[in-house]
């Protein structure tokens, strides 16, 4: 949508307007000039207390409801060709008002109630007006419905070191909605994968329809919030008596190819994968691990997650027998809590080579073991160029924060919790089956 | 028919021309409205033994009412079952319109499994898969796809419920017919996808065997009208 990229953004708002309730603020006005500083074209500001003119492609307003329509009226004016509409509050003749502006003028609306508004890594757009909220550029893209769930999932995304393309705040959508945004990350060259915060869409079956064009290009998990209303169909049948509406959501989800995940952290982590590394082909996973309970945890999640522990197959076993006697090859593979970079090498090109096994995880534990940073080096020389997906589990916090960097750079996703790298595989072979046309 | 109010609700022999008018097997059954007409449709067809139903569009579980007898083997016990029938619903479920009883010829038993449709607000004309008889509404262990769906889909729809075992090893390790399940979820589906005046329907109990499938029950609600 070019609409969204804009060169020049002018931002409109009262440097003392405070709302009793509602999000005008001076600070949150100040916030969002001081967030656009590193905004690639130009930035005007409008203040409404002493006003300059609107000179803009997209303007931002920030201001409540009744001042915000006369302001979007002389934006449109002035023929902006986007805006969004920060704030929120609206009522139905409010937005009516609205839609009256965008037939007149012509220009697309995010919001009302965006709370966050639009993030676009690439030209230094962002919106959003608190402090330290600046992601790190990157392949995944955001959805979302909330501007709560929202700011947790990019505030998630920003400590996970998930690098953001672009991050879109519906808000009330009487505009822009899921469709456009979807279609125009179909478009974005930067994107990779999308994740989507959903609490309903306005027209379940084009929705279905756009996101299938989508998903077949680019993977979409997303989380879906709301309360369904179990029951509150008259039922007369068995059929509807047992269907909550919850059940026909997921499986249009599914019809659209999008990947369902359970919470916010799981969107990222999903995300993260898709965003990173090859779809999973088949189901058979390996864990290479230099500690065992923790990969005894990963194969109880593989199993559970109805994937299936690889079994390598003899010239595999030569391989790495033949040089490490020691290492017993029964997957998950244990090296044994001395392993090195170079063993984590050696085993990891034999068993990515290996045709019985679709995907791997490796792990490397830190305290207990002898794994130190350097011999991550090893891990990342092995996977380098690999057509399978792998993952890394660093079990634990602090040792996490020191290692996962390094993985994150090489597009290796990495995480604390076994669980969460099966999980990540998870996502993967769905993709591969969203591809084959058999997710649904 | 109460004449002022349209009853939402398909009477049984319409609810069956349409399960004909998209292909989907469904046992012959055929309305006595008394216990004379009961016993000469006993012998109509063919004095095997046969299954008696109430024919009510107030009922959706018939047996919860007393409103079904299986395996009545001669034609005077098909008038009596008739008359069993009508006294326990009138005695139980006070209120319903009563057609009449159904009279169906016994089909052999397999798996029972249920195809619904319904309408979802947001998302249009759904199909629906799962075990039937008394174990849907415990279980709810049912899979759906949007309407219209296709042959691949109806199969995968079959292989995610948690059940789906027992649709491979029926009776003796050999699997039911997978193929006509799977029209029957494609023909209701395109029932559903075809005719937005239906917003419900239950195909249920089907009776799935080794070849073939039969539906004998069946409930189609339409469109309320006002």
């Amino acid at each position: 949508m070019k609409a969204l990229r804009p060169e020049r953004v002018v931002l409109v708002g009262s440097s003392t307007m405070t709302e009793e309730i509602g999000m005008t603020h001076p600070d949150l006005f100040r916030g969002i000039q001081e967030n656009m500083a590193g905004f690639k074209g130009t930035v005007r500001v409008v203040d409404i207390d002493d006003p300059t003119p609107i000179e803009g492609d997209l303007a931002v307003i920030a201001l409540p409801p009744d001042e915000s329509l006369t302001w979007a009226g002389k934006c449109g004016e002035a023929g902006v060709s986007a805006i969004i509409q920060i704030t929120g509050g609206f009522t139905a003749v409010q937005r009516a008002t609205y839609n009256g502006h965008i037939e007149r003028y012509g220009f697309r609306l995010l919001g009302p109630n965006s709370i966050m508004g639009y993030l676009d890594t690439g030209i230094g757009l962002i919106t959003a007006f608190n402090e330290g909220i600046a992601p790190a550029k990157g392949p995944s893209s955001f959805i979302v419905q909330s501007g709560g769930v929202g700011a947790a999932v990019l505030d998630t995304a920003i400590s996970e070191g998930c690098g953001i393309s672009r991050f879109a705040f519906v808000g009330d959508k009487i505009d822009i909605d899921d469709e456009d945004l979807l279609m125009d990350l179909l478009e974005d060259p930067e994107t990779k994968a999308i994740g989507m915060y959903v609490e309903g869409v306005k027209d379940g079956r084009s929705f279905v329809e756009t996101a299938s064009k989508v998903s077949a290009v680019k993977p979409i998990v997303a989380l879906k919030g709301g309360i369904s209303k179990e029951g509150a169909r008259r039922a007369r049948s068995h059929t509807a008596s047992v269907s909550g509406s919850d059940d026909i959501f997921d499986i249009a989800l599914k019809e659209a190819g999008i990947i369902r995940v359970p919470s916010i952290q799981s969107l990222i982590h999903t995300s993260v994968a898709l965003a990173n590394q090859p779809p999973l082909e088949g189901r058979r996973i390996a864990i290479v691990s230099n500690v065992g309970g923790p990969a005894i945890l990963g194969a109880d999640a593989v199993v559970r997650a109805g994937l299936k522990m690889a079994r390598p197959v003899e010239e595999t076993v030569e391989q790495v027998t033949s040089k490490y006697p020691g290492v017993e090859m029964i997957n998950p593979i244990d090296l044994i809590a001395d392993a090195d970079g170079e063993r984590y090498k050696h085993v990891l090109k034999a068993v990515l080579a290996d045709e019985t096994v679709d995907g791997v995880i490796v792990i490397n534990q830190m305290k207990s073991c002898f794994f130190s940073p350097g011999d991550v080096d090893g891990i990342l020389e092995a996977l380098k160029g690999s057509s399978k997906p792998v993952v890394d589990v660093i079990p634990g916090g602090t040792d996490f924060r020191t290692l996962r960097g390094r993985f994150i750079e090489a597009g290796i996703p990495a995480y604390t919790d076994p669980s969460h790298a099966v999980e990540a595989l998870e996502a993967l072979h769905s993709y591969s089956l969203v591809l084959k046309g058999e997710y649904a | 028919m109460t004449g002022h109010k349209p009853r939402p609700v398909l009477h049984e022999a319409d609810a069956h021309a349409l399960l004909k008018e998209y292909r989907i097997p469904v046992a012959r059954t055929v309305l006595a409205k008394t216990a004379a007409d009961a016993s000469r449709l006993f012998s109509e067809l063919g004095g095997g033994p046969v299954v008696l139903k109430i024919s009510s569009p107030d009922i959706l579980h018939k047996t919860d009412v007393g409103g079904v007898r299986t395996m009545v083997r001669t034609a005077d016990d098909a008038a009596d079952a008739f008359e069993g029938i009508v006294a326990s619903v009138k005695r139980l479920a006070p209120k319903a319109e009563i057609e009449g009883v159904t009279v169906q010829p016994h089909v052999e038993r397999g798996v029972e499994v249920i195809v619904g449709g319904l309408r979802d607000p947001q998302f249009g004309p759904v199909v629906m898969f799962g075990l039937g008889g008394v174990w849907i509404e415990l279980f709810k262990d049912v899979s759906y796809r949007l309407a219209p769906t296709t042959t691949d889909k109806a199969k995968r729809m079959m292989m995610e419920i948690r059940a789906s075992p027992v649709l491979k090893r029926f009776r003796g390790g050999e699997p039911v017919d997978i193929d006509t399940l799977a029209r029957i979820i494609v023909s209701v589906s395109e029932l559903m996808a075809a005719r937005d005046d239906i917003m419900e329907i239950d195909v249920n109990p089907i009776f799935a065997r080794r070849d073939g499938a039969i539906a004998v029950d069946v409930k189609v609600i339409g469109r309320a009208v006002e």
